[in-house]
């Protein structure tokens, strides 16, 4: 059983949707409600390792972020998606299980807009110290000069 | 009494090696007790600016985020893009890319050797190191016609061709690396006085490797087998294909004797790809507009691995290009090792990841109460330096 099998039965009772966009690659659908359960069960059975968390936008008409949460183990990378919406957009910070996301998650706070609760250190990673207050500058929207 | 940290900040402009960072450590006494890390000093906003460009143009500014390992950011766009496609490039421009790609391992691991002997103090090897590193910028820049940035990529293919007489130079140019490589093996094994700046300095087990996300030499250092050109081979690495080397010792000795090995299996990854070259094309057509879909790719650089997430939705442009380099997922282990050790230490502990972060240099000691001083960081550098000669 190779490995995406495995975190496919680890996880079925996380995840909402299931997609295979590429060889090696399996996309799992979860809401912020299960994402720490979805990231406990990986850790749990020690299975891959974070590479990198990644901020997309729909755009304003669709109204909607996403997060991917992107786990390696090998050449298989299982990606956990949650969508949240534009408005009040936040995710619960997943520290507790992986102390080193925390510099991922100050990236994409301070990059999307989206609140990491619970996040150790939510000083700006990135962004200079005089960035103006709520410009988010990975937001489809945001025009930069 | 209540209870008084000093915190001392260091940076932003400052460490090692490329690219500004600041640094705040709290120490109690010489003993650092805390660490945190604020970043992009040399943020350019380079993700977004991919979204305002077409495919071609992004080639031009993502081999532009490092100097030192542009090759390999090239080419993980590339490999992603053509992924996208559904276009493989030729086999002997994946041969190339590969060969590209080892030369610049050559030319970033021995940067790195004479940055960290310097901050050691150990100037001599840092000097004969950039001179033994300037045969392989040569070697670069014979065959792309740069020393740095040498756009050997194109969405497709590469570039150039590997002609017999470069073939010849190369071949030539590793025998000498070879000869002092193993050299500088046996230094960083024996020499006594640099041993006592990086034996048992900034330990990491594998266990603790595995729990702080750490990538590349500094995870295989602790005994981690991971590296991407064997794990999931890209381009030609499937014809070509290195031993992964390891230690398991975790401290800063095991990060120079990991990368110092890993140039010997470079050297001779390089050898058999120079005899065994494959014939044929170097580029294949390339659609302008790149089918919707979203993809990863993933290499080996020569900080660890580099991750690329690629979105397109059909268009001429990307609709999101994600970049993860070593750098970030290495950081938070310095935050954390730094912890316990002494403050004269942190120079060497920065160094030992090869972090990316400039050298123009300055760092500010500010203390707690009314008095304040100013450090440079060549005075951190060298208060450590002394530090360790008065304990000989």
């Amino acid at each position: 059983m190779n490995a995406l099998q495995q975190a496919q039965d680890m996880l079925t009772e996380w995840v909402e949707a299931w997609t295979e966009p590429e060889e090696n690659r399996l996309d799992a659908q979860v809401t912020p409600a299960n994402l720490l359960s979805a990231v406990k069960a990986l850790d749990d059975h020690a299975w891959g390792y974070l590479v990198a968390i990644t901020g997309l936008d729909a755009g304003v008409e669709a109204g909607t972020l996403e997060v991917l949460y992107h786990f390696c183990a090998g050449p298989a990378v299982l990606t956990l998606r949650v969508t949240i919406p534009r408005e009040q957009a936040a995710v619960p910070s997943i520290c507790t299980l992986i102390p080193y996301a925390g510099v991922f998650e100050r990236e994409l706070a301070e990059m999307f807009g989206i609140e990491v609760y619970g996040t150790p250190d939510p000083s700006r990673l990135f962004l200079p110290d005089d960035w103006p207050e709520g410009v988010y500058p990975l937001r489809k929207d945001t025009e930069l000069d | 009494m209540p209870e008084e940290r000093f915190s001392i900040p260091i940076g932003p402009q400052h460490p090692a090696l490329k690219e500004p960072g600041h640094f705040v450590f709290t120490v109690d006494g010489e003993v650092v007790t805390g660490a945190s890390v604020r970043l992009g000093y040399a943020h350019r906003g380079i993700e977004k600016a991919t979204e305002g460009r077409n495919w071609v143009q992004n080639l031009y500014l993502l081999e532009r985020i490092c100097g030192i390992c542009s090759h390999i950011h090239a080419t993980a766009y590339c490999l992603g893009v053509e992924k996208l496609a559904g276009v493989t490039a030729p086999p002997r421009a994946q041969a190339i890319r590969v060969l590209v790609a080892e030369l610049e391992r050559i030319h970033s691991h021995l940067l790195w050797l004479g940055v960290a002997a310097h901050q050691a103090g150990f100037d001599t090897l840092f000097m004969y190191s950039w001179r033994d590193r300037e045969t392989v910028m040569e070697m670069l820049e014979r065959l792309t016609g740069n020393r740095v940035n040498y756009s050997a990529n194109i969405l497709g293919g590469v570039k150039f061709d590997v002609t017999e007489p470069a073939m010849d130079a190369i071949r030539h140019g590793l025998r000498f690396l070879e000869e002092r490589t193993s050299h500088y093996v046996d230094v960083v094994r024996e020499d006594r006085l640099f041993l006592q700046r990086t034996e048992g300095v900034g330990v990491m087990t594998r266990a603790q490797a595995e729990r702080l996300g750490v990538t590349g030499p500094t995870a295989r250092a602790s005994g981690v087998p991971r590296d991407l050109r064997v794990d999931a081979p890209y381009a030609a690495y499937g014809d070509y294909t290195p031993r992964i080397v390891t230690e398991t010792a975790g401290d800063l000795k095991a990060r120079f004797i990991v990368r110092l090995n890993e140039l010997s299996e470079t050297y001779q990854l390089i050898r058999t790809l120079l005899d065994n070259l494959p014939e044929g094309e170097l580029k294949t057509r390339m659609p302008r507009r790149i089918a919707a879909g979203e993809t990863i790719s993933r290499v080996e650089a020569p900080r660890g691995e580099l991750f690329y997430f690629i979105k397109s939705e059909g268009g001429e442009q990307p609709a999101r290009i994600k970049v993860r380099t070593p750098t970030l997922s290495n950081m938070d282990s310095v935050v954390r090792l730094a912890i316990g050790h002494q403050l004269a230490d942190m120079p060497m502990l920065l160094a030992g990841i090869d972090p990316c972060f400039s050298c123009n240099d300055r760092l500010t000691t500010v203390q707690t109460g009314d008095e304040t001083r100013l450090w440079t960081w060549e005075a951190l550098r060298q208060y450590g330096i002394d530090y360790y000669r008065e304990k000989v």
